[in-house]
């Protein structure tokens, strides 16, 4: 069997399936001074052929909630409750074998630093025929392999020669766009990428999104963007998440959360930065710091710091509900946050 | 390459005319010369004590004979040795040599291997019970007093038990009358020795061009090194001197375990830390990430980075084997290097331990080569282009 | 409007190299600048900073198990004067010219006749081993030694006696003293070769920088106990100067080199640069703000030095080469030298005490350097 990046061009990209469903996630930390609460009650789905954003500030949970969906945690992680469920199946009851085979097979991932990626002491070229051996044992002989490899080179816009090179013979850069090739090596469903411009300049930044856009369409995958950087994600999602202290405070179609958001944190977040274009706005700062999870605040876990926090707010928290078509909040008083956008535009 | 091995060379060259210039001039501070052990006999007239000294050049400007030293040195001879006079020091260190070096080279590799392995493999466990034992044993192993060590395993498996010799080289009585030359079976088995791992190298580099998985390839590895371990023995035990080079292999194991023993605490130890450092970088997290096989995790990709420092440390190292190797020649009388070396400073004998220094000072210059060597092959970020 | 902490105290620096910042920042709060005087608030810090390591330090297990041995060994060492000149007569005990032997007394009978052989020798026997003068019938007085523990008797020998009738349990407890007057000069010596080399190498760079660190380089080409054993032909031997020999070859050795790595990296800190600037000259430089910075780690190295120092210095001894009286490894040679070394179990007290107690100190420095190395690297720590 010869894979090809013209066979998964012809995948068939159903947008209204599903490929994977995160439902009802619960995972904390055990430390030796009690337990980090790390993500909770993380609730989303990203469909097939989707665009799926997720951001927050640093530390809120995003990276922890990609690693369990992976079962990529370390030792100390242990998981609460719900489900991970790809295509039907729920990825948190396999066994650790059948999980292992899973993986980049069917959901890939690209770290954040994916220059760090790289073991130092092993050619580029090899690194990527080792996830072919692993996942297509006996499947292709050598001269496919690399015929392969070099085709994913091609893809992300690296030179053929440097199929042999190692690690260090390659720029930062060029080093991510590798990590991007092997990570389409075995053409998965879904790849998760954290950061995946972080530490580039902007130019480069530019060019991987529009690699990384332009894949997405064409091989009809699905992918998970992890990022703090608002501006990167508005631009190559079709769904935004916004995550705060472990929770998911607001999902919906990108276009409407970022122009409507209703989550007093998420609405702040997205405000933060000026705008060239678009009215003029009062810059609205964020007061305080992000709690502590290994005692979080009870209720919403945002009330300490919101402005427009009530009695209820610290004591109940708020359940992710549909406000309008694919647009869900978790915040009791989402109705009060577009007089704060009035307030601010004179 | 080639130049990057001239350079090398040229630079130890250098390096080793400075440590022996160093170490001539340290010793000629020795006091005494060859005339005193005749002072003894009052039979020998002043005169003739005089004569010799003469004969050989002691009365000669200290820079003379220095220089007279160093040009012979590089000719290959090192002087008359004062204790065993008329015996010449490079005949003396001659024999002594190969002895020397199995000693050391058998105990280092040994540990090595072993205590890389088990290294990896502690560092990789979740910890527990186990681990807090191997660490303590390996610290225990590191700082025990050495010769009180020797002295211990000497009793316990020579004496009490009676399994292995109480030290020597060979059991001399057996010897006797069988008309071979202790030093040439030596110098065979060693030879032999050699080959076999040689042919066992070599099948390991063949099974890795050609076998696939990882499984396959260390089965095949272990049916190799089971061919070759045979063949060996058989070979041996064919041979007519089989009883005389069982008698040799008998009185090494002891000495080779015992400083292979404290050698394997030192690199478990450096080992586990090394490895623990790199079980925390970003490319384990992807090896993982892939779905890669734990074992091919843990030695393909954690492992073969985590050798790296392993490799350097035994530059350090090599000055505490080579005090281990005296020590051991001492205490189990093996009549190697470190043996002479003790009993020529004992005796003032000091063309023989100059000698014995400038040999220990080449062949560490020599190691340090080697593991460069290694270590380029080992790291590619280094590689000469 | 104070800022709250202007510099992020990480977990992994242990070391002062924010101290700067905080200091500004303490001296600011309230509102007004307190002039304090600097040593008072270095102090303060140090205690802060001394307290937290302590905290890290706490747990590993073996850290403290560690420094037990050597407190242990400690009291040991203090208790051996104390003993001599309270509890102990000095003409038994000394652990030198000390002397005490059970005298037994055996009656020289013909050859193949004994009966009594804790009373009765053989004719030849006793002229070889004793007087070639002796008849049947004399009494000859054999003393014992070396003897077994005793706990009876007006003189107890916790640990017997050595083959000179001396008390074994003096001769561990003044070993000790030994042991740590050899550790203290060579740690001492080690760290003020090393943090000196390692801080100048790292300040001026360039020629010094090159032509130091070739020096140590040679230094670590040299193998040490060999090195060791000539020295000990060419000069007479005793403690200190093998505590000053064993610190500066292990100072300017490795050590220098780790701790120049150490140097560099805080020549390259702001606060050097303003020192400059403020007129500081280079001696200030390196003694006031590079060598403080250094230290610790040096410290770290120390415990290994004093490690390799008491083991050398057994294993010199052992071999008879140092010119010291009496020393753990003084002990073991003396059992060699009498042909006791492979009695085994039957003169276990020659050997045993002082060969574990020579791998039990060294086992404690090394441990607490491994306590140390996981409070400053912090990887290392429990999973």
């Amino acid at each position: 069997m010869t894979l090809s990046l013209e066979d998964l061009q012809a995948r068939r990209v159903d947008r209204n399936q599903p490929l994977l469903e995160v439902d009802d996630l619960v995972m904390h930390y055990r430390i030796k001074a009690g337990e980090v609460s790390a993500v909770d009650n993380l609730s989303f789905t990203i469909h097939q052929g989707e665009a799926v954003g997720l951001v927050g500030e640093s530390g809120c949970g995003k990276t922890s909630a990609a690693l369990s969906l992976l079962r990529l945690l370390p030792a100390n992680a242990e998981y609460l409750s719900g489900q991970v469920r790809l295509n039907g199946e729920d990825l948190l009851q396999l066994s650790e074998e059948a999980m292992r085979k899973r993986r980049w097979k069917e959901i890939a991932m690209v770290f954040q630093g994916a220059m760090n990626s790289w073991n130092p002491v092993y050619r580029v070229g090899d690194q990527i025929r080792e996830v072919l051996d692993t996942h297509f044992r006996g499947q292709m002989d050598i001269e496919e392999q690399t015929a392969h490899i070099e085709r994913l080179f091609a893809a992300v816009g690296l030179p053929r020669e440097m199929v042999d090179r190692f690690p260090h013979e390659f720029s930062g850069g060029m080093r991510q766009r590798a990590v991007i090739a092997m990570a389409l090596a075995c053409s998965p469903g879904l790849i998760i990428a954290d950061e995946p411009t972080t530490a580039l300049d902007v130019i480069v930044q530019d060019q991987i999104l529009r690699e990384l856009k332009r894949i997405q369409t064409e091989m009809g995958m699905s992918i998970l963007y992890i990022s703090h950087d608002i501006a990167v994600i508005a631009e190559v999602t079709d769904s935004l998440g916004v995550m705060y202290a472990g929770k998911l405070v607001e999902y919906g179609p990108t276009a409407e959360v970022f122009a409507r958001p209703r989550h007093p944190y998420a609405y702040l977040l997205l405000r933060s930065t000026p705008s060239i274009t678009g009215p003029r706005r009062q810059l609205a700062p964020l007061a305080g710091e992000p709690p502590d999870l290994l005692n979080p605040p009870s209720g919403c876990r945002f009330h300490p710091r919101c402005p427009f926090a009530t009695e209820q707010c610290s004591v109940e928290e708020p359940p992710l509900a549909e406000i309008s078509g694919g647009h869900r909040v978790a915040c009791w008083n989402y109705e009060d946050v577009p007089e704060l956008e009035a307030e601010l535009v004179r | 390459m080639f130049r990057f091995l001239g350079r090398r060379l040229l630079q130890m060259g250098f390096l080793f005319i400075i440590f022996l210039t160093i170490v001539w001039f340290l010793l000629q501070l020795m006091p005494g010369d060859i005339t005193d052990t005749l002072i003894g006999d009052p039979s020998i007239p002043l005169s003739t004590r005089l004569e010799l000294g003469e004969r050989l050049g002691l009365n000669q400007p200290l820079y003379l004979q220095y220089w007279t030293y160093i040009t012979n040195f590089f000719k290959g001879e090192m002087g008359v040795s004062f204790s065993r006079y008329p015996q010449d020091v490079s005949t003396i260190l001659w024999e002594a040599i190969p002895r020397t070096l199995v000693l050391v080279l058998t105990a280092t590799l040994l540990a090595y291997w072993m205590g890389f392995k088990s290294g990896k493999l502690i560092a990789w466990g979740r910890g527990g019970k186990t681990e807090q034992g191997f660490i303590v044993g390996g610290i225990f192993l590191q700082t025990v007093f050495y010769p009180w060590f020797a002295i211990v395993m000497l009793w316990t498996f020579g004496f009490f038990f009676g399994w292995f010799p109480i030290g020597r080289f060979i059991d001399v009585g057996l010897w006797q009358g069988s008309g071979l030359d202790a030093t040439s079976v030596f110098v065979q088995l060693v030879f032999s020795s050699f080959i076999a791992v040689m042919v066992y190298a070599g099948a390991r580099w063949f099974i890795k061009r050609t076998a696939g998985r990882l499984i396959t390839q260390q089965r095949l590895e272990r049916v190799a090194a089971a061919i070759v371990l045979i063949g060996l023995v058989a070979y041996w035990y064919f041979n007519p001197a089989r009883t005389y080079v069982a008698d040799i292999v008998w009185h090494t194991v002891l000495p080779v375990l015992t400083l292979g023993l404290v050698t394997f605490g030192a690199v478990m130890l450096i080992t586990r830390t090394s490895m623990l450092e790199t079980l925390g970088e970003d490319y384990i997290l992807t090896a993982r990430a892939k779905g890669l096989p734990k074992q091919a995790i843990r030695d393909r990709h954690a492992a073969r980075n985590a050798l790296l420092p392993v490799v350097t440390s035994f530059i350090l190292a090599m000055g505490t084997v080579i005090g281990g190797a005296i020590i051991t020649e001492q205490i189990f009388s093996w009549p190697g290097m470190g043996l002479l070396f003790l009993q020529g400073i004992i005796v003032s004998d000091i063309p023989l331990v100059t000698g014995a220094l400038a040999i220990t000072g080449v062949l560490t210059l020599f190691a340090h080569l080697v593991v460069d060597v290694v270590y380029t092959f080992l790291d590619p970020r280094i590689r000469i282009s | 409007m104070a800022t709250k902490e202007t510099t992020h105290r990480s977990d992994t620096d242990p070391s002062h190299e924010d101290d700067g910042a905080v200091v500004f920042d303490e001296l600011v709060r309230g509102g007004d600048v307190r002039s304090e005087p600097l040593w008072r608030i270095r102090l303060r810090l140090f205690r802060r900073s001394f307290a937290k390591n302590w905290g890290l330090y706490r747990e590993s297990k073996m850290g403290i198990v560690g420094l037990v041995i050597i407190a242990f060994f400690g009291v040991m060492a203090v208790a051996h004067p104390i003993l001599l000149s309270t509890v102990w007569d000095p003409v038994v005990y000394d652990p030198v010219s000390g002397y005490d032997a059970v005298v037994n007394e055996f009656t020289i009978v013909e050859d193949g006749a004994v009966v009594d052989e804790l009373s009765e020798i053989e004719l030849t026997q006793a002229r070889f081993d004793l007087n070639p003068m002796v008849s049947v019938g004399d009494v000859v007085r054999i003393p014992v030694q070396p003897a077994p523990p005793s706990f009876e008797g007006e003189n107890v020998h916790v640990l017997g006696t050595d083959p000179q009738g001396r008390d074994i349990f003096s001769q561990l407890l003044y070993g000790a003293r030994a042991a740590f007057l050899l550790g203290f000069v060579a740690a001492f010596t080690t760290v003020f070769i090393a943090t000196t080399v390692g801080s100048v190498a790292a300040y001026y760079g360039g020629r010094i920088d090159g032509f130091l660190m070739r020096t140590a380089d040679l230094i670590l080409l040299m193998p040490l106990l060999p090195l060791l054993i000539v020295m000990s032909a060419v000069v007479q031997i005793n403690m200190v100067m093998l505590g000053i020999m064993i610190g500066v070859l292990l100072g300017f050795g490795g050590d220098a080199i780790v701790l120049k790595s150490q140097a560099l990296s805080i020549k390259v800190k702001a606060y050097i640069d303003a020192a400059r600037v403020a007129g500081g000259g280079d001696r200030h430089i390196i003694f006031r703000h590079i060598v403080p910075n250094v230290v610790p780690l040096s410290l770290l190295y120390m415990m290994f030095g004093v490690t390799t120092a008491i083991a050398l210095e057994a294993t010199l001894s052992f071999l008879g080469l140092l010119n010291i009286q009496m020393s753990w490894g003084i002990m073991i040679n003396k059992a060699s030298t009498e042909g006791y070394l492979l009695s085994g179990t039957s003169y276990w007290w020659l050997l045993f005490p002082a060969g574990l107690a020579v791998s039990f100190l060294a086992f404690g420095f090394f441990v607490v350097g491994r306590g140390m190395d996981e409070v400053i690297n912090p990887r290392l720590r429990a999973r």
